[in-house]
């Protein structure tokens, strides 16, 4: 590895880059039907869903017992950052108890 | 495109949202600081980094990466656009409602886009947001909240906690389960949310854990395409 941390902070970024403007310019030239705009508000579903299916795969017990208490607490609360929050200060103290 | 809002009040509405975010992706920052400053960064390469790339995930392995010694430039551009391939969908499903603030605003506000406030800006527009401004305010308090995070990680490498004695990484998900929760509002919406879920297990075996969420919401969109009834 002979090349400047510059030059490789460059290329990194413009990968980066990339990823953030490519879809959002592509999208432009997709004429938004009901159908296309059904699919693109299931979308943020499916990866929250995706997001919490794999940390409760990775996770032990106590991960799993936070997220459904998050999942509980978000119907009973009607807040989901409030439940959220709550969420994190479970699995840290089933975390504590050694669970 | 008549009467697209781009406001101060939209800003704000979605700064004051972020907050509760930018305190987990401080501690994320915290994180990928440690870590960059182990592998013998130091605070400036770091912060740099997470201005430049700002995406954890992607830092990450960048950084190991960095470390074999044997990372060519090639290698660093193609890990990092297969680790933020999901920002393509990000983008795409944020297209329709950001392109009415116009090329400079919406570009500029791409540029703040990270997970979280994909998520919470999609949650907002399916509330009825249409403050277009609103995508840059959430991702205000987490730009702070992230690059802080990395600054003081990188130099008090020596004498934090870790941050999963806390629980912080286990914050995303949280509110990933959360906001997934509060935005299922019939029965229609709970055939994504089982599909996205299945999708990202059986992906996850296959192919690691960046195919796996971009997977849960292609399969999510598509089968919420299939089951759409009307006009196409």
């Amino acid at each position: 590895m002979t090349d400047s941390f510059p030059v490789l902070l460059a290329v990194m970024a413009s990968a980066a880059l990339l990823c953030r403007v490519a879809g959002f310019t592509l999208m432009r030239f997709v004429p938004v039907s009901p159908r296309v705009e059904a699919a693109l508000r299931a979308t943020p579903l499916g990866v929250m869903a995706g997001i919490t299916a794999l940390a409760v795969q990775a996770g032990g017990p106590a991960e799993g017992l936070a997220l459904a208490a998050v999942v509980g607490l978000t119907l009973v609360l009607r807040s989901d950052v409030a439940a959220a929050l709550l969420g994190v200060v479970v699995v840290a103290g089933l975390r504590w108890a050694g669970l | 495109m008549s009467g697209v809002v781009f406001s101060l009040d939209g800003f704000r509405r979605g700064a004051r949202d972020g907050v509760p975010l930018a305190v987990s992706i401080f501690a994320y920052g915290l994180g990928f600081g440690l870590v960059a400053a182990q592998a013998g960064f130091g605070v400036v390469k770091s912060v740099a980094m997470s201005a430049a790339i700002y995406s954890g995930s992607a830092q990450l392995a960048a950084v190991n990466l960095l470390q074999t010694g044997q990372a060519t430039i090639w290698a660093l551009f193609a890990a990092i656009l297969v680790i933020n391939a999901r920002y393509l969908l990000f983008g795409a499903t944020l297209q329709p409602w950001l392109w009415g603030a116009g090329p400079v605003k919406a570009y500029g506000s791409l540029l703040l886009l990270g997970d979280a406030n994909w998520l919470m800006t999609m949650r907002a527009i399916r509330a009825g947001e249409e403050d277009r401004a609103y995508l840059a305010g959430t991702g205000a308090p987490i730009a702070v909240g992230w690059l802080s995070g990395t600054a003081l990680g990188a130099a008090a490498v020596s004498v934090l906690p870790r941050p999963e004695a806390l629980g912080f990484d286990l914050m995303l998900p949280c509110f990933a389960a959360g906001m997934v929760t509060a935005m299922v509002h019939s029965r229609v919406d709970l055939l994504p949310v089982a599909v996205g879920a299945g999708a990202a297990l059986a992906i996850f075996h296959l192919a690691g854990p960046a195919p796996a969420i971009i997977g849960a919401g292609l399969a999510a969109g598509a089968v919420a395409a299939l089951m759409h009834r009307g006009e196409a």
